[in-house]
């Protein structure tokens, strides 16, 4: 039985590849941060006490930060496969806190690598780092692909760009098979409600239930290239699965603004919208409800779309656009759900959690979401 | 006894720099340049149990300069707390950061400190500066390591990063974080993208160095053999003092931006050892041997800088040739062989840390 080791475990992509490394048969340690309160929602369903009897699936306590502490893991779990997931993985929040953002997913990565080496795993344990659309920043050609040069823009691509070239450093300087999926923006259900997809995809439900008046934003003419983290997580097993290690870019090949993205929320959602006015005056105006169901408390006229320049990053990364084909061409990978079918499923997600929200505020209860 | 070092004669107050790594070669070639235009020159130095900064020492027995315009302050590149407090007292004008672990080779050895201040501390400083009333003009010293197996040669600002070691791979990181701020924060943050610059000061970890000395200590008859990795590497050498001064000019500018600073021509490593050895009259295949464990595990092959910009933009242009840099570092280590065999001999630790009267450039 083959052993993966997945940093970042409770997140969107540790949660569903967990899911499909079980079903390939895998036994899966994943690695969590202490907290004091329970973070391990998108894996609970999955988890295994550890009192019963099969041991699939097994969590330990761990931080990136922690030598050590990661140095005994790999050691004890003497994995065949690891996948670095674990980071401070929001763009915005890197602006603000960016030593910790650096420390974590830049020198993270390497002390992972290093307690590899150090325990003589080099030859048996492959190693798959997390690399992001972010390293292209300004972009330097459209579409970009693994020869792009980079440009980062953040301090979270800054140091996912030390992480990126840290592995490919390993590969090179030792031999272990190590490498770098460069992922283009991937959503779904489980998608963090600070990330820009899900804070749409919620704050539509939120609003076609009553719960929210209007949903502020940044800058709506980012262009994205999303697809969906299923299709994701299994392009980056198969990126562990070949003869020689090597780097590929993961991407839909499509791509649509913020703006486009909330219409097609909106819709789901049972709401027509249409923007109007421009820079930090832009407003969505609903022209029309097609869903009643859905949309209850929401009438013609409301505004539910407004800009908050709070929103804005210092240095905007203006537009993504990945070209899968070496993956497509050398792996036989493609993304098989398409961004439409995404958003849908997201809503639809959403839409349920709203109305129970909505129910509880009905009879009396005070409902209190996060909505930062 | 008269100060090598000047002040301003006029009324307004000295400008400040602060420069980390003040020990180094760069650093003190450097703080000999400042206090030579009339800076104050605050450093920033490790506790160590040795307190040996023989590179600073001509400058410690100026009894005009150190306590009254050159100032060490212990601080790690990592002690966020203490640089934070340093800098918001001292309020400097500008701020050189040379320190890091700069040695390639054994960044292979201590990855992690190595990203930590290499790479770390530029992030470090860069984070406080964002936070400061009055912010520093900031110099990040990069290198051609950055580069290590290039797309393009020579390179210039724009050829893309492709690093190959523990060192380059955190240089890289340094070096677009120093970008970021500049671009989204505003500060005035560059870099130096630095090839490799010598002179009597280099450590003696360096392979040049470690060339001159066993080339100055062979001709005496105290050693037999030098052993070294690969010859066939090229690099791009330059002379230290004349890199200082572009590290300065830089920073001088109307607008904050990156440099190269490089000769622009490069020689193998098997060159500079001939070099060295002719310099003391022998043949470097006589005394040559070559030993595995100092070949890299990834080894950095072709860097040749094209410093046009800095020349075009600064009037930068470097002077010094690979045979007066090659001649300068034998004769220093033949003295210093001479100081440790006759310790009376003053003139000897005077030639190794007199400061340079190399100028370049067109101001």
């Amino acid at each position: 039985m083959k052993r993966a080791l997945i940093t970042g475990i409770t997140g969107q992509d540790g949660s569903y590849l967990a899911e499909f490394l079980l079903e390939k048969g895998y036994e899966v340690h994943g690695i969590k941060r202490r907290a004091s309160s329970f973070n391990t929602e998108r894996v609970d369903h999955i988890y295994q006490s550890p009192h019963a009897g099969s041991k699939r699936f097994q969590l330990h306590y761990g931080d990136l930060t922690d030598t050590s502490n990661l140095t005994r893991i790999i050691q004890e779990v003497q994995p065949d496969e690891v996948y670095n997931l674990g980071a401070q993985s929001h763009v915005a929040v890197s602006f603000e806190s960016p030593e910790y953002t650096a420390d974590v997913d830049g020198l993270g990565t390497l002390r992972l690598l290093e307690a590899i080496r150090f325990l003589g795993l080099e030859q048996k344990t492959r190693f798959y780092q997390a690399s992001t659309s972010e390293l292209f920043g300004l972009v330097q050609e459209i579409p970009q692909k693994e020869s792009t040069p980079f440009y980062p823009r953040s301090p979270y691509a800054c140091a996912k760009l030390y992480a990126y070239w840290i592995t490919v450093n390993y590969r090179e300087s030792y031999g272990m098979y190590a490498c770098n999926g460069i992922l283009f923006n991937h959503e779904s259900p489980r998608r963090g409600e600070t990330f820009v997809t899900r804070k749409i995809t919620r704050g539509m439900a939120n609003i076609a239930q009553g719960l929210e008046p209007c949903l502020y934003l940044g800058n709506m003419d980012a262009l994205r290239d999303w697809g969906h983290a299923k299709d994701y997580v299994r392009m980056q097993w198969m990126m562990l699965q070949q003869e020689t290690a090597d780097d590929f870019v993961i991407a839909t090949g499509q791509q649509i603004t913020v703006r486009e993205f909330v219409k097609m929320s909106a819709a789901e959602a049972g709401l027509e919208v249409e923007f109007s006015g421009e820079g930090i005056d832009e407003i969505a105006t609903v022209t029309g409800v097609t869903d009643h169901e859905r949309a209850p408390e929401v009438s013609v006229g409301d505004v539910i779309v407004r800009v908050d320049p709070r929103y804005f990053r210092p240095a905007e990364v203006e537009t993504l656009l990945g070209d899968p084909t070496k993956a497509k061409d050398k792996l036989g990978w493609e993304c098989e759900i398409t961004v439409e079918e995404m958003c849908a499923e997201m809503v639809a997600n959403d839409l349920e959690q709203a109305r129970c929200h909505a129910l509880l505020k009905l009879h009396g209860h005070s409902v209190s979401f996060a909505v930062e | 006894m008269t100060s090598n070092f000047q002040l301003h004669s006029s009324n307004a107050p000295p400008p400040l720099a602060l420069i980390t790594g003040i020990t180094g070669q760069d650093g003190s070639y450097l703080c000999e340049l400042l206090l030579s235009k009339g800076y104050v020159v605050h450093g920033l130095v490790r506790r160590n149990s040795s307190t040996t900064r023989a590179r600073l020492d001509p400058i410690f027995q100026d009894k005009e300069v150190y306590g009254k315009r050159l100032f060490l302050h212990y601080a790690d590149l990592d002690d966020v707390t203490t640089i934070r407090r340093l800098l918001t007292k001292i309020q400097p004008d500008e701020i050189y950061h040379l320190a890091g672990q700069s040695h390639v080779g054994t960044s292979f050895e201590i990855p992690e400190s190595t990203c930590e201040f290499t790479a770390m501390g530029t992030l470090k400083l860069l984070e406080i500066i964002r936070d400061l009333a009055k912010r520093p003009r900031f110099l990040q010293i990069s290198s051609s390591e950055i580069f290590g197996r290039p797309t393009a040669s020579p390179q210039n600002e724009h050829t893309p990063m492709r690093p190959v070691t523990p060192y380059g791979v955190a240089k890289a990181f340094a070096t677009s974080m120093t970008c970021l701020y500049r671009e989204s924060f505003d500060l005035f943050a560059c870099n130096a993208i630095c090839y490799n610059h010598e002179s009597p000061r280099r450590g003696e970890s360096f392979v040049t160095r470690k060339i001159t000395q066993a080339a100055a200590a062979i001709s005496v008859g105290l050693q037999d053999k030098l052993k070294m990795g690969s010859l066939d590497a090229r690099r791009d050498w330059g002379y230290a003092p004349e890199y200082v001064v572009g590290m300065w000019q830089i920073l001088q500018q109307n607008n904050p931006d990156d440099y190269v600073l490089a000769t622009g021509v490069d020689h193998s490593v098997q060159e500079f050892l001939q070099t060295a050895f002719e310099a003391v009259g022998l043949d470097w295949k006589d005394h040559y041997e070559v030993d595995q464990r100092f070949i890299r595990p990834a080894e950095v092959n072709m860097l040749v800088g094209d410093p046009s910009k800095a020349w075009q933009r600064l009037g930068w242009k470097p002077q010094s040739d690979l045979a007066s840099i090659v001649r300068s570092m034998v004769d220093a280590d033949l003295l210093l062989i001479n100081r440790n065999r006759f310790p009376n001999c003053a003139v000897a630790s005077q030639a190794w840390t007199s400061p340079p009267n190399a100028s370049s450039g067109k101001s």
